[in-house]
C-alpha cells in the first residue's frame, strides 16, 4: 500500500517537473527576452582581463571563487565529522578487515601503474587553467591511486598526521590567499598577481596557485576517508 | 571600522584549517581559538551594525567583480541585526561548553568545536549573502555540521537522529538546487537583486514552481509542519549546547532565508497567505504535542518549533508591524530559548533519559539554575514584565491593524497551553521531592556565567524594551524597502 | 542531425534525467535497508547534476575553453560554463554528505548489528 502511494506521488512530481524542462527546451538558448545573461560577459572577460583559456576553471576560482571555499571547507567538514562520528579510543583501533588478500597480477601491477596515476593527477591540477580540469578533478584521480594502493596491500599505511598536516596547509594557502587580495586596496580573493600571456603555464595569477591548493587538499581529504572506513572492525557491540 | 562583512566567513575558515595544526602544539589552544575568534567577530559585528544604522548599508563584492558578475555580501540593517544576534548566541554557546561531558577529552573537543564553528559560520554566511547559490553552499555548510553534531554523543539514539536529520536534508538540498536551476535557466543570472529586478519578465508557471521547490527546501531547514520530523529527535539527542544553537541560530538563519525569497525576491503577495496558513498549523500540532511529552528537552523542541510557526504568521501579515513583530519574537525566542536548554541541560544533567520527573527537587540543589529556568518559562510564555510579554503584544498589535481576529484568538489559546505545559516543569522543580536515585550537579563557573548573561538580558528587555524597538524598526524597514536592496546592490556595476 | 530528432532528443535527455532522480526517490522513500536508502540519496543526486549539465547544451556549440585555434571565441558557438561550474561544486558537496551518511550507517550497524530500518526506530516518529 505505501509503495503505490509513494508510486503515485512520484509520477505526478515527475510529470510536473518534466513538463517545466520541456517547456525550456533543449539546446536552445531560453532565457527571457531582453535578459542579457552572465554567461556572456564571463566568455568575453575570462581572455581580455585575465588570461585564462579556461572559463570553468575562472568561474570556479576567481569570478565565484567564494563558491570554492564554501565546497572546500565542505569537504574538510565532511572528513572532521567521519572522524567524530566513528571515534574509537585509541587502543580499540583495529588493524584492516581484509576478506581475500589480492592476487600477483593486482600486486605487481598496481605498483607499476601508481606513480602513472599520481602524474596523471598532478598534470591536470596544474594544468587546470589550460585545459579541462582542474583541482578537484587532479585531486580524485590522486586518490583513485592510493586507493589502488591500498586495496592491493595489506600493510600500506600512510601517516594520518602527515594526511593531516598537508589539508590544512593547503586550506590555509587558500584563505591566505584570498586574504592577500586585500593588499592594495583590492577586495577578498581578488587577483593581485600579474596575469602573463594566455596558454602559457604560468597565467592567471593567482588561479594556478589555487587550484594546486585545492588539488593537494582533495587528496589528502580522499585518501584520509578511505582509509578512516577501511579500519573498521567488523563487529557488533552496544 | 575594524573591518569588511567578509571576515565573518574568511577569519573562522582560517581558524577552522589551523585548528587541527594548533592543536599538535598546546592542547588547551583548541578550546580557546575559537573564543578568540568569536571574541573578534562580535567586535566587529557591533561596530559594523552601528556603522550601518547611520550610513545605510555596506555591499561588498569579493573577488573584485562587481555584481550580478561577481558575488557580493550585503550588511544592512536586517542582515547585520540578525548577524549580531547569531554571533552573540555562539559566544554564549563557546562559553557554556567550554568544558562539558564528553568534551574535556582532546579528541572530541577538537572535532566539536570546529564543528561549533562552522555552524555559527555558515549560519552567517547565510544571512550575509546576495547570491542564491552561494546560499546553498552555505546552507549544505550548516547542514553538515548539524549532523556530525547531533551525533556527538556515542550512543545509538543519537546516530538514528542524525540519519533522519541527514535523510530530510539531502532532500531539501536536492529541491534547493533544482528550485536555483529553474531560475537560472530563464534569467541567467544567480545574484539575489538581479533577480528581483528581473523577476516580472518570468512566466508565472515557472515563478509558482520555482517558489514551491524553495519553501519545500527551506522549510524543511526551518522546522515547518510537515516537514519538521527530524528536529524533535535532532534536537533531544544533541548536547544541551548544540540544542540552544540549532533553535537558536540555524533556524532563525534558515528563517531568514524564506523571508529573503519571499520579501524581496519573489514578492508575490499570494504567498503571505501561505506563510499564515502554514504558520497557524505549524503552531497548532507544535502545541499539542508539546504537552504530551515526558522527555524535558523534547518538550523544548516542540515548544521551539511552535514559536516558529507563530513568526511565520507574523511575517504573513506582510505590513511594517507585521515584521518588527516577528523580528521581535525571533530575537526573545533566541535568547529565552537559549537559556532553557542551556538550564535545562544541567538540571536533568545524569540521567539517560531526560525525563521530566527525573528534574524534581532540583530547586533545592540548584537554585540558581532552576531560577533562571523559571525566569525563562515566564518569560517565553509571556507574562508581564518579562520581555516575552512585548513581542506578543507586538504580534497582537499586529494582528488587530491587519483584522485577523482569528489569529488573536489562537495567540491567546496557544499562550495558555504554553503556561500549562511550563509551569508543570516549574512545579516539579521547586515543589516535589528529589528522587532518591537522580544525582545533582552544580554546573561549572563558565556555564553559570553564560547562562547569567542571558538571565541579565531577559530582565533588561523586559523592563526596559526599547533598548532594542530601536534597531528592530530600522531593520524591518530596511526589509520591507525592496527597490533600495536592489538599488544598494546594483549601482556598484557604473 | 535534423530537426526532428533533435526535437526527440529534447524529451529524452530531460526525461532520463527526471526518470533517473524519480528512481532515486523511490528507492530513498520505498527500501528497507538503510544501506539502499543511502544509494538512493547518491543516485538522487546524479541524476540532478546530470539534469543541470544538460541545461547548458547549445546547439552546434563548443568547449569554452579558448585553446589556440579558437583564440576569437565569437566565430564558433560556445556552450555555457555557468551550470558546469555550479555542478562541479555540487558533486563535491553530494560526495561529503554520502560520506557522512555511509558513517551514521556503519555507527548504526555497530549498535544494532542489523542494517533494516523497521528494527532500528527506536525513537518515537
Amino acid at each position: 500500500m505505501k509503495k503505490f502511494i509513494v508510486i503515485i506521488l512520484l509520477a505526478v512530481l515527475g510529470g510536473y517537473t518534466a513538463n517545466i524542462f520541456f517547456d525550456i527546451g533543449f539546446g536552445e538558448p531560453h532565457f527571457v527576452q531582453g535578459v542579457k545573461p552572465v554567461k556572456d560577459i564571463y566568455l568575453s572577460e575570462t581572455v581580455s582581463n585575465l588570461n585564462v583559456s579556461n572559463t570553468v576553471t575562472a568561474i570556479v576560482v576567481n569570478f565565484r571563487g567564494f563558491d570554492t571555499l564554501g565546497e572546500v571547507t565542505v569537504l574538510f567538514l565532511a572528513v572532521t565529522a567521519l572522524g567524530s562520528i566513528l571515534y574509537k579510543r585509541r587502543h580499540q583501533v583495529g588493524k584492516r578487515s581484509v576478506m581475500f588478500s589480492a592476487s600477483s597480477i593486482v600486486t605487481s601491477g598496481s605498483k607499476l601503474i601508481f606513480p602513472a596515476i599520481v602524474l596523471l593527477g598532478a598534470y591536470v591540477f596544474i594544468h587546470g587553467h589550460l585545459s579541462p580540469g582542474g583541482g578537484f578533478q587532479g585531486g580524485v584521480i590522486i586518490a583513485t591511486g592510493f586507493l589502488l594502493m591500498l586495496l592491493a596491500y595489506e600493510n600500506f599505511s600512510i601517516g594520518h598526521n602527515a594526511l593531516s598536516i598537508i589539508e590544512s596547509l593547503a586550506g590555509i594557502t587558500f584563505a591566505g590567499v584570498g586574504l592577500m587580495g586585500f593588499i592594495g586596496g583590492g577586495t577578498f580573493l581578488e587577483n593581485f598577481l600579474p596575469t602573463g600571456i594566455l596558454n602559457n603555464l604560468f597565467s592567471g595569477g593567482v588561479i594556478p596557485i589555487i587550484y594546486i591548493a585545492v588539488g593537494f587538499k582533495v587528496a589528502a581529504e580522499l585518501t584520509g576517508v578511505i582509509y578512516t572506513v577501511l579500519h573498521e572492525k567488523g563487529e557488533v557491540n552496544e | 571600522m575594524v573591518g569588511t562583512p567578509v571576515l565573518f566567513v574568511a577569519i573562522p575558515l582560517l581558524a577552522a584549517f589551523l585548528i587541527p595544526l594548533l592543536g599538535m602544539i598546546w592542547k588547551e589552544l583548541v578550546r580557546i581559538v575559537p573564543g578568540l575568534v568569536l571574541t573578534y567577530l562580535l567586535i566587529l559585528s557591533i561596530n559594523l551594525l552601528n556603522y550601518v544604522l547611520v550610513h545605510g548599508p555596506i555591499v561588498e563584492v569579493i573577488a573584485g567583480w562587481v555584481p550580478p558578475i561577481g558575488i557580493n555580501l550585503v550588511f544592512s540593517a536586517f542582515s547585520g541585526f540578525l548577524v549580531t544576534l547569531i554571533i552573540f548566541l555562539g559566544f554564549i554557546v563557546w562559553l557554556y561548553s567550554y568544558r562539558f561531558k564528553r568534551n574535556v577529552d582532546f579528541e572530541p573537543a577538537k572535532k566539536y568545536f570546529l564543528l561549533l564553528m562552522m555552524l555559527i559560520t555558515g549560519s552567517v554566511g547565510i544571512v550575509l549573502t546576495g547570491d542564491i547559490f552561494n546560499m546553498f553552499v552555505f546552507i549544505e555548510i550548516t547542514g553538515i555540521s548539524g549532523y556530525a553534531l547531533t551525533a556527538f554523543y556515542t550512543g545509538r539514539n543519537s546516530a538514528e537522529a542524525s540519519f533522519k536529520y541527514i535523510f530530510l536534508g539531502s532532500l531539501a538540498s536536492a529541491f534547493l538546487l533544482l528550485a536555483i536551476m529553474i531560475i537560472y535557466s530563464q534569467l541567467g543570472t544567480l545574484n539575489m537583486a538581479d533577480i528581483s529586478s528581473k523577476i516580472h519578465l518570468m512566466k508565472p508557471v515557472y515563478k509558482i514552481t520555482s517558489l514551491i521547490f524553495f519553501i519545500t527546501a527551506l522549510g524543511i531547514e526551518a522546522e515547518i509542519f510537515p516537514l519538521n520530523g527530524w528536529a524533535p529527535d535532532a534536537y533531544t539527542e544533541a548536547p544541551g549546547p548544540v540544542g540552544a544553537a540549532f533553535a537558536g541560530i540555524v533556524v532563525k538563519a534558515s528563517v531568514y532565508a524564506i523571508i529573503r525569497y519571499i520579501y524581496t525576491i519573489f514578492d508575490m503577495s499570494g504567498s503571505f497567505d501561505l506563510l499564515i496558513i502554514l504558520g497557524m498549523i505549524t503552531l497548532i500540532v507544535a502545541e499539542t504535542a508539546a504537552i504530551r511529552q515526558n522527555k524535558l528537552k523534547r518538550m523544548l523542541a516542540y515548544s521551539s518549533i511552535g514559536q516558529m510557526g507563530l513568526v511565520f504568521v507574523a511575517f504573513g501579515f506582510g505590513t511594517e508591524e507585521g515584521v518588527f513583530a516577528a523580528l521581535f519574537l525571533m530575537f526573545n525566542h533566541a535568547i529565552i530559548k537559549s537559556l532553557l536548554f542551556l538550564s535545562g541541560s544541567y538540571l536533568v544533567y545524569n540521567s539517560k533519559d531526560k525525563f521530566i520527573h527525573e528534574a524534581s527537587g532540583m530547586g533545592k540543589y540548584l537554585p540558581i539554575t532552576s531560577f533562571l529556568f523559571a525566569l525563562g518559562a515566564f518569560a517565553i510564555v509571556g507574562l508581564p514584565p518579562f520581555a516575552g510579554f512585548w513581542s506578543k503584544l507586538a504580534v497582537l498589535t499586529a494582528a488587530a491593524d491587519s483584522h485577523m481576529l482569528l489569529i488573536i484568538a489562537l495567540v491567546l489559546i496557544v499562550s495558555v497551553v504554553e503556561l500549562v505545559y511550563y509551569l508543570r516543569v516549574v512545579n516539579r522543580i521547586y515543589f516535589f521531592k528529589k528522587e532518591d536515585h537522580v544525582q545533582a550537579t552544580r554546573p561549572s563557573y563558565n556555564g553559570m556565567f553564560a547562562m547569567l548573561i542571558l538571565g541579565v538580558i531577559i530582565l533588561v528587555i523586559g523592563f526596559y524594551p526599547d533598548a532594542i524597538t530601536g534597531i528592530l524598526h530600522k531593520a524591518s524597514a530596511d526589509l520591507m524597502d525592496k527597490s533600495k536592496y536592489i538599488q544598494d546592490v546594483l549601482s556598484l556595476n557604473q | 542531425m535534423n530537426d526532428s530528432l533533435f526535437s526527440l532528443l529534447n524529451y529524452g535527455i530531460y526525461g532520463t534525467a527526471i526518470l533517473v532522480i524519480l528512481i532515486g526517490l523511490y528507492g530513498a522513500l520505498v527500501k528497507k535497508s538503510l544501506l539502499k536508502i543511502v544509494i538512493g540519496l547518491s543516485v538522487i543526486d546524479s541524476g540532478l547534476n546530470f539534469l543541470i549539465v544538460a541545461l547548458d547544451y547549445y546547439k552546434g556549440g563548443t568547449a569554452p575553453i579558448f585553446s589556440l585555434g579558437y583564440l576569437n571565441g565569437t566565430d564558433k558557438l560556445m556552450v555555457d560554463p555557468v551550470p558546469q561550474a555550479l555542478v562541479l561544486t555540487a558533486i563535491v558537496i553530494g560526495f561529503g554528505v554520502t560520506a557522512v551518511a555511509l558513517s551514521l550507517v556503519i555507527r548504526l550497524y555497530r549498535h544494532h548489528g542489523t542494517l533494516n530500518i523497521d528494527e532500528i526506530k527506536d525513537l518515537k516518529w
